[in-house]
């Protein structure tokens, strides 16, 4: 009973508008992530679903409830912080039973709770101490418990595992998925790391300048972002884009290596009688590789690059080369990496390329 | 920050929702009669022809006049102007060459530390008893140094009508200079420790690295120290009081002794409340542009 | 190099016996009978060291009209410190708390006006706040210089707290908020416990600025609520048969007995209250 709607949800401080009109369904047991740059208004909707922040217009649903109005502590969600936010003088065990302690819960039955979650997080080790005596990931895991100790409808993760180190945050990651999982509970988690997003989420919030620009799986905002930021800021290495222009059969131009190459994409077709001139084309550093004898099709295009830098990942390596005056990256295996350079044969793939309007950023289909 | 202007349901609710407003009330009302409320009061009342209780009889700038005119307003006034710069200049001067000299690891630090600053910790009233007794012409320096052998020396600056208000200085000096002292020490430790080695580095040698790259940063202290210094001027009224009573005569008189006398002694208060507002304006006029660049400095930080 | 940090410990020292040279004074001086303080001189050691000084400045020594000595002034004050400080700092406490966690419109526009209150010369609030007194049927009285402290140490309490409380993070209360606590319960269950070190740098800055004042008890204070203050002043400046330096000196040890034992045992915290109260905003 979990499930949560924010209806047409707008937050202004001042004269500045954070929040521009949210609207979001979540089901019951989903797991959100909301992911955009800073300022872009996530926390500022978080905190308004915490009741934290009062919406300035628009409503909150909670279970079909109207929520609007309650104070925080009538909602029934526990939050994370990224600070963790554990209170400094209690030790860990009063940490996670504080909010049954002000909701006038038994002892008998925190005490209770207190072990249930401890054992599920496997911090029963350090009930008695205080939070300054505790590691990054042990704080990460109390508040986490403090969270679960209360049974909440909705769990609120502000940027939970920013402040762990590289590994750790891999660790916690999988323990999160593995937590949601076992529970079933609604979360709604935000995070700046795309990485986080797409392998955490069942559906992605892209947000920029207070407004959702995309809602969808981490499948689709992948490989089919609605326009040019969510196609940029999803990703790693980014998207490439690459300004062209658009021929009168609908191919694009690009200049490489000092020639025209004329690129047939699927949108070619669409393209044919509009009077597009200019697109820009987004193409994953991953649809340029080496050559691939087994792979072929309309889409696919074979090439030579020249590459003045490569940059081994491990997996794989980047190849830096360039498209009308802009870098574009291809992510090759790390053999074909070490070989990389002046006159590299390619395979670019284009069956996934996106156009966009380079005014407005929007997709060009 | 935690907004949390409730529109909730519920007396419980709506009540905490106001709970910072209704804290906040009663020091906001106190603050406003009796700070800004008063200021007004006191403004009012020096253009009226007050003297032994208030009258609203409004007689324009006459007082201030009167003030003016009035040769103890004078001395109390270029005194203020004496007293201020010497024991401004020299408070900073020692406070900033001990800071200096005790952050050069120093054995013994905090016990030298807690002896500068100790007489920050007594009142006025006992500085000036104790240095009233230390100056006393006849039974003190004087005897002190003649027991030296130096049988000639004479040291009667607290009866001398020119020299009097040195001898508030001297209290005032050895009172506060310590509590400089620590302001700068703290803003010593507060330089980064590779900024100095930076400019080690840089062929400076100690001198050199304090004037040139120590003593700058410490701007921001100097400004603060300077502004609190002269707040402690202006508002001394108790060491005067107590060391030389104002004399000889009125020759040591500070504005807030004068303020004090006229306006309860001399049941004048309508001058009183005058050389009140022009303190006010005094501290005003150092506060002001203070306040203003420390605030515009934190906006741009 | 070793001489020069020679001269800088010699240059140390000798600042130290500077600062220190008027308490020796003082202890010596109220040592000694008058006698000896007419031949010696003011660093001489006393020969037969008599407490005669201290007993008659804290039982008998004239401070005015009445010769009880300091005694019922120091009690005077007592009655006037302990209230004053106390009531100050607790709402200098909740103030902070508000204006640090709880702000609202207006709420930072306030701090700043009462931050103002730090810096205003307080004679230029005597002669209204004399005529509040009296109408309030407060006028020398003790309640009167205690709710007078009060007011004027508000300003300086609010600021020790607020300053203190906005470096507790935020997420802190919001926490706590989702945890179900309202305004007093985190209050009292978050930041009390983290607030012993601001409680004791506030308390010991007010009993100082208190127990030394002198200019409030002057004014509002009548014959028999005098502070210790005024009643130093008086005995140092009443004169009544020969002069006694040393129950002068003595009397001024009395009344600065309190501040420098706290001094003494806490100098930390007061060092961080003066340039807390220093370094404002």
């Amino acid at each position: 009973m979990g499930s949560l709607t924010i209806s047409n949800v707008t937050k202004t401080f001042g004269s500045t508008e954070v929040l521009k009109g949210i609207n979001i369904d979540i089901a019951d047991g989903e797991f959100l992530i909301l992911v955009g740059p800073s300022g872009c208004g996530k926390s500022t909707l978080m905190n308004t679903i915490a009741g934290l922040e009062d919406v300035s217009s628009g409503q909150l649903l909670l279970a079909n409830e109207d929520v609007t109005d309650r104070s925080p502590k009538d909602r029934d969600i526990a939050m994370v912080f990224q600070s963790y936010a554990l209170y400094p003088t209690m030790n860990v065990a009063r940490n996670i039973s504080f909010g049954l302690e002000m909701r006038g819960v038994p002892k008998a039955e925190r005490d209770r709770k207190v072990e249930e979650v401890s054992t599920l997080l496997q911090i029963n080790h350090l009930l008695d101490r205080k939070p300054s005596q505790l590691s990054g990931g042990q704080r990460q895991r109390v508040a986490m418990g403090r969270a679960l100790a209360r049974s909440p409808r909705v769990y609120l993760f502000d940027e939970p595992l920013s402040n762990l180190d590289a590994k750790l945050r891999v660790e916690m990651r999988t323990e999160i998925k593995k937590l949601h999982k076992r529970l079933g509970t609604t979360i709604v988690y935000v995070t700046h790391d795309q990485i986080e997003a797409m392998t955490l989420a069942d559906r992605i919030a892209v947000m920029k300048d207070g407004l959702v620009q995309q809602l969808g799986t981490p499948n689709e905002i992948y490989d089919d972002p609605a326009n040019q930021f969510v196609a940029g800021f999803m990703g790693s290495p980014p998207m490439n884009f690459v300004p062209c222009e658009v021929a009168e059969d609908g191919s694009i131009a690009i200049r490489n290596r000092g020639a025209v190459v004329s690129l047939k994409v699927p949108q070619s077709d669409h393209l044919k009688g509009q009077d597009v001139r200019k697109v820009i084309l987004g193409l994953r550093p991953e649809m340029i590789t080496e050559p691939k004898p087994e792979r072929s099709g309309e889409w696919i295009v074979n090439m030579t690059m020249d590459f003045d830098v490569t940059e081994p990942m491990g997996a794989d390596t980047i190849a830096i080369g360039e498209w009308n005056d802009v870098e574009v990256l291809a992510r090759l295996s790390p053999e074909a990496g070490l070989s990389a350079g002046e006159n590299t044969s390619v395979q670019v793939d284009l069956s996934k390329a996106c156009l966009f309007d380079p005014k407005s950023g929007e997709r060009v289909r | 920050m935690t907004q949390n202007a409730h529109k909730r349901s519920g007396i419980a609710d709506r009540l905490e929702a106001w709970l910072p407003k209704i804290i906040l009330a009663p020091t906001t009302l106190a603050m406003i009669v009796c700070m800004y409320g008063f200021i007004l009061w006191t403004g009012a009342l020096s253009f009226t022809k007050s003297r032994m209780l208030p009258q609203w009889e409004f007689v324009g700038f006459l007082q201030f006049e009167k003030l003016f005119a009035n040769p103890r307003w004078d001395v109390a006034l270029s005194n203020l102007v004496v007293f201020g710069f010497l024991f401004i200049a020299i408070s900073l001067l020692i406070g900033l060459l001990l800071a200096i000299f005790l952050d050069q690891k120093i054995r013994g630090e905090g016990a030298i530390r807690t002896i500068y600053l100790y007489p920050m910790a007594v009142s006025f009233v006992v500085t000036g008893t104790a240095w009233k007794w230390i100056l006393n012409p006849g039974l003190g320096i004087e005897k002190l140094v003649r027991d030296f052998g130096f049988t000639d020396f004479e040291f009667r600056w607290l009866v001398d009508q020119e020299m009097a208000i040195y001898t508030i200085v001297i209290a005032a000096v050895w009172q506060s200079s310590g509590f400089v002292m620590a302001m700068f020490l703290a803003g010593l430790r507060g330089v980064d420790d590779s900024l100095v080695k930076a400019a080690q580095i840089d062929g400076a040698n100690a001198w050199q690295s304090y004037w040139h790259v120590i003593l700058p940063i410490l701007r921001p202290v100097f400004f603060s120290a300077i502004v609190i210094l002269s707040h402690i001027a202006i508002k001394s009224f108790d060491l005067v009081q107590a060391l030389t009573g104002g004399g000889p005569g009125y020759a040591s008189d500070l504005p807030a002794n004068f303020m004090y006398t006229f306006a309860f002694n001399r049941a004048q208060m309508g001058i009183g409340a005058a050389s009140a507002m022009i303190m006010l304006f005094g501290v005003l006029a150092i506060l002001v542009p203070y306040l203003y660049s420390e605030l515009r400095g934190s906006n741009r930080g | 190099m070793a001489i020069g940090r020679i001269g800088i410990y010699a240059l140390l020292l000798a600042f130290a016996a500077v600062y220190l040279m008027p308490l020796y004074v003082m202890v010596m001086t109220s040592l000694k009978d008058i006698e000896e303080i007419r031949q010696g001189n003011l660093l001489s050691l006393p020969e037969s060291p008599t407490f005669y000084a201290w007993v008659k400045a804290w039982g008998s020594a004239c401070t005015g009209s009445e010769c009880e000595g300091l005694a019922p002034f120091f009690f005077n004050s007592i009655r006037i410190v302990v209230p004053a400080v106390l009531i100050s700092t607790l709402i200098g406490a909740l103030n902070g708390y508000v204006l640090a966690k709880w702000k609202f419109r207006g709420s930072e526009l306030l701090f700043g006006a009462l931050l103002f209150g730090c810096f205003i010369p307080f004679q230029v609030i005597l002669l209204p706040m004399a005529r509040l007194l009296a109408t309030l049927g407060l006028a020398n009285t003790v309640t009167g210089l205690v709710l007078v402290h009060v007011i004027y140490g508000i300003a300086f309490t609010t600021l020790f707290f607020r300053n203190f409380y906005v470096s507790v993070p935020n997420e802190l209360v919001k926490a706590a908020q989702l945890d179900g606590a309202n305004f007093f319960q985190i209050f009292r269950h978050i930041f009390l416990p983290i607030s012993v070190p601001i409680f004791t740098v506030t308390i010991i800055w007010q009993f100082t600025q208190i127990w030394n004042d002198f200019l409030f008890g002057v004014v509002y204070s009548g014959p028999g609520t005098q502070p210790i203050t005024v009643a130093l002043n008086n005995l140092v400046n009443t004169s009544v048969g020969g002069k006694e330096y040393n129950v002068d000196m003595a009397a001024a040890l009395i009344a600065a007995l309190p501040t420098l034992v706290v001094y003494v045992l806490a100098g930390k915290y007061f060092v961080r209250g003066l340039t807390a109260g220093a370094v404002k905003g």
